[in-house]
């Protein structure tokens, strides 16, 4: 187990090397000159090659990786051209408020599958009236969950549930930036159950797809487990249907339900950018939309080197897990 | 211990209903078995017996669509009606079930221990569990995952949790027919020695005679959903008084078995014309015994060309010599290495070490070997699908169109979205021989092959879900030949099937060898079906042919340990 997790871990790095390489390239061939953008268009000959000097545009391109590469090491993810300022400042409370989301987001595209799935495998009346609405939902973009949704939470039930920002009380100065994990540090229920009030909209608004889709995968799964021949034998053993369903079923059925939820959740990330906007919450999102129209390289190849990272990290996490839950996979 | 019976069944009927049929499953069945005694349940696919084992387990489908009726009783509890909701409680303490399909009936994701220690209680009782099917080296069975064992040693720890809790009955469903010829009987041994040490009484599903009376103090036959006789078992075996249990013993193949007529056919039937071979070629299977007299005929015909060799002179000499005297199958020093990783390291598996062997025009030719000798590998290679590391195969023969591959199981082996006819079809447009045919040209001769076959023409719109098992390797036969290949590669064809349908497609494959005049290559673990096909039988054990034998003198002839082991394994 422990062998597979290392080897897994090594080609994970492999991974993060040539996305790092790939992000680099695509800043060098990219039209934008830094130096522009750094410097204004109106700055003198000499400005221009002060920061071009500055900005250690002068150096070989392999010197250029290498203080990239040093730099990531340490955190550093360079100077955004914008702000001036250093990108991982900059992405200290983006990145955070991102983060809790989407995580909090995997967690309800867990439940919301795992519940739904029961569904699918329970024909019924009300079950398929469930179905029906949940698939309706999952067919919808998310913008338009987020935004059906603060209609309804916010508006018409009175804001039953908070639709913008991330807390009513503002972040702790000495907090992590996750906001449910601050209040918990210190000792402040209503403050955690303030920020997770927060999250709840564009959580939901975000996991509704991956959700559906995820139960569809459990589903078939543990339709086709309950049926397997060795369900059949732990049936002859004297066991019920429910201990069938959980002791063998739902472990067997898990396997591409996993697979299948480390890439939406990777996707899902994408998706928030979107979510974010509507509910006015202060993540990588926002951050992303100023890049982008000012043209900020440095900081747009920052935020795909983590959201790539996002992804192939859950991707890896997921294969390790995979290979906890079916020996096949670790023992082949 | 009392000597009430531990199951008593009296006057049982179950009836299926479907939306349009009603089909009674069983009828006017009543048995009883002792503790400790094994009564067998044998008869083919179809005739109810399975119907029983899922009665006595309780496991009728509750959802309207069946209807038991009559009495059950179980250990001293009356479980009538059958469908009672008392068996939840039954099902698991006082019955539990040997499956056919070890490589199936155990839930991969979980190791051995985690499955038996739930029903011993504790690792050591586990292991003593283990113990008493004969499994020796417990404690590291224990850690392992199913796909980590042998078929055999799973379905031994298959009947370790069975017998785990004691019960009190044992349904055995067929529990050997998905093994190796060559494990079949130490499971069986194993089964019976375990059952009778535990003192539970064992009801035997099988549709193979043999392996019943290897195992069963009883017999009862069934047939149509009736028990057409019952005795005991040796009185069953030796005497028989029912035609259907005399036929049942006739498609019974051993090391004895007549190599000269078709198997499970009474007597030799007499066609005497060539008219007569067309007439019964043409027409739908059944009548084995008329379309194997017809095959021999074409077997004569072949004798007589070998014959006019000697005679004939000019083209006419030289085009029979090239027919008679070239080899379907050449394979010349052939090596084959698979490469793996195992912990890091690279592990060479040297599986061919230098194979070779003719297979000549017309001949069939057994390779009899353990899984991992390396006789499926070369069966892959002599097929085209696997390419040999060094030397050479040439397939080539008289007819030019190469060699087609049979498969163990059929119904993977068929596209499944295509219909019987699209996969014949399909066939004759890849070769030369349909490259001049029209659309109906092609699918006159896919309806004369599956004639050939013994199949109607009405399933030319199946699809192979549709079909039974055996049809299923008829229609796969029928692809395979549809262009006679050089050489038909028959990878286990018949494992997967009932005794009598087996019977009937080796019949097949021997008259179509007779009667297409194509080379056959057969891989098996079966003795008796090698020797049953074939003219020689090549033995292989670790990557390289140890022995030849004719088949005629198998039994006798063969001297390697692994072939005397092979030949113990045929239950007479």
């Amino acid at each position: 187990m422990l062998v597979f997790a290392l080897k897994r871990t090594g080609a994970l790095i492999v991974v993060l090397f040539f996305l790092t390489a790939t992000v680099f390239v695509l800043g060098k061939v990219g039209n934008a000159d830094p130096v522009r953008t750094y410097v204004g268009v109106n700055a003198s000959a000499e400005a221009v090659a002060e920061a071009r000097e500055e900005l250690g545009l002068n150096n070989p391109v392999y010197v250029q990786f290498a203080d990239f590469v040093g730099g990531l090491f340490q955190g550093d993810l360079g100077i955004s051209l914008a702000t001036k300022r250093h990108i991982s400042d900059d992405l200290a409370s983006a990145l955070p408020a991102t983060l809790e989301l989407a995580f909090m987001a995997i967690g309800m595209s867990i439940v919301i599958g795992v519940l739904l799935s029961s569904l699918y495998t329970r024909p019924g009346r009300i079950g398929s009236a469930l179905r029906f609405v949940f698939f309706s939902l999952a067919s919808a973009p998310s913008f338009l969950i987020a935004m059906l949704s603060v209609l309804i939470f916010y508006k018409w039930l009175d804001g039953a549930l908070p639709a913008a920002g991330r807390s009513s009380y503002g972040p702790y100065d000495d907090g992590t930036g996750f906001y449910v994990l601050d209040g918990l540090l210190h000792g402040s229920l209503t403050y955690s159950g303030d920020a997770l009030a927060h999250l709840v909209l564009p959580a939901f608004a975000a996991s509704i797809g991956p959700g559906v889709a995820l139960a569809r995968v459990l589903a078939d799964g543990i339709t086709s487990s309950m049926k397997s021949p060795w369900a059949r034998t732990a049936r002859s053993l004297g066991e019920s249907e429910g201990t069938v369903l959980r002791r063998h079923a739902l472990r067997n059925a898990s396997s591409p339900a996993l697979s299948l939820l480390a890439v939406q959740a990777g996707m899902m990330v994408s998706a928030l950018v979107v979510v974010e906007q509507v509910f006015s919450w202060n993540g990588l999102g926002s951050y992303l939309k100023t890049a982008i129209g000012v043209g900020d390289f440095p900081a747009i190849a920052a935020i795909c080197l983590i959201l790539g990272a996002f992804y192939v990290i859950l991707n890896a996490l997921v294969d390790v897990v995979l290979a906890a839950v079916d020996p096949r996979v670790r023992l082949s | 211990m009392s000597d009430a019976p531990v199951l008593t069944v009296d006057d049982l009927e179950v009836v299926y209903r479907t939306r349009d049929r009603v089909v009674t499953a069983v009828t006017d069945i009543s048995i009883a078995i002792e503790a400790g005694r094994c009564l067998g349940l044998v008869g083919e696919s179809g005739s109810g017996k399975s119907t029983i084992g899922a009665v006595v387990q309780g496991i009728i489908p509750d959802d309207g669509t069946a209807t038991a009726t009559g009495r059950v009783t179980l250990a001293g509890r009356d479980l009538t009606p059958v469908t009672d909701p008392v068996w939840p409680q039954v099902r698991g303490r006082d019955v539990t079930t040997v499956f056919q399909d070890p490589m199936r009936s155990l839930d991969p994701t979980m190791s051995i221990g985690s499955m038996l220690n739930r029903y011993t209680g504790s690792a050591a009782a586990s292991i003593a569990a283990l113990a008493r099917v004969q499994i020796r080296d417990a404690a590291t069975v224990l850690k392992k995952y199913p796909h980590q064992l042998s078929g055999g040693m799973r379905q031994r720890v298959m009947i370790a949790l069975a017998l785990a809790r004691g019960p009190k009955l044992l349904v055995a469903d067929e529990p050997t027919t998905a093994l190796d010829v060559s494990v079949q009987a130490e499971v069986l041994n194993v089964l019976r020695e375990a059952s009778r040490d535990a003192g539970c009484a064992v009801l035997f599903v099988t549709h193979d005679l043999g392996v019943a009376r290897h195992m069963c103090d009883e017999i009862a036959v069934m047939q149509n959903g009736r028990i057409v006789e019952r005795g005991p078992a040796d009185q069953i075996i030796s005497d028989p008084h029912e035609p259907y249990t005399k036929r049942l013993m006739a498609s019974r193949i051993t090391l004895d078995t007549d190599r000269s007529r078709p198997v499970g056919a009474p007597e030799a039937a007499v066609v005497s014309s060539m008219e007569d071979v067309l007439k019964v070629q043409g027409r739908e299977g059944g009548d084995v015994e008329d379309r194997w007299a017809a095959s021999s005929l074409c077997w004569d015909d072949f004798r007589g060309e070998t014959a006019a060799v000697g005679a004939a002179t000019g083209d006419d000499a030289v085009r029979l010599v090239s027919h008679v005297t070239r080899a379907s199958l050449t394979v010349n020093d052939v090596h084959k290495t698979y490469t793996s990783r195992v912990k890091g390291r690279k592990v060479h598996n040297h599986v061919l070490k230098g194979v070779g062997f003719e297979i000549g025009y017309r001949e069939a030719v057994a390779l009899v070997g353990e899984s991992g000798s390396g006789k499926s590998t070369l069966l892959r290679i002599a097929g085209g699908i696997e390419d040999a590391d060094s030397g050479a195969v040439d397939s080539q023969g008289v007819a030019g169109e190469g060699t087609q591959v049979i498969f163990q199981d059929a119904g993977a082996s068929l596209t499944p979205w295509m219909t019987v006819e699209q996969l014949l079809v399909e066939r004759v447009a890849h070769t030369r021989t349909g490259k001049d045919m029209t659309t109906g040209q092609m699918r006159d001769l896919a309806v004369r092959t599956l004639e050939l076959v013994g199949l109607d023409a009405t399933i030319m719109g199946a699809r192979p879900a549709q079909l039974s098992g055996g049809q299923q390797q008829r229609v796969a036969i029928a692809r395979a030949v549809v262009v006679p290949p050089s050489v038909l590669l028959c990878d286990e064809p018949t494992s997967a099937l009932d005794v009598s349908v087996a019977c009937s497609v080796l019949n097949l494959i021997n008259l179509l060898r007779h009667s297409l005049g194509i080379a056959v290559m057969f891989v098996t673990h079966d003795l008796a079906a090698a020797r049953l096909i074939a003219d020689r039988v090549l033995v292989m054990t670790g990557g390289e042919i140890v022995e030849t034998v004719p088949a005629e003198r198998l039994a006798q002839d063969i001297t390697t340990d692994y072939g005397r082991r092979l030949v113990d394994a045929v239950l007479a």
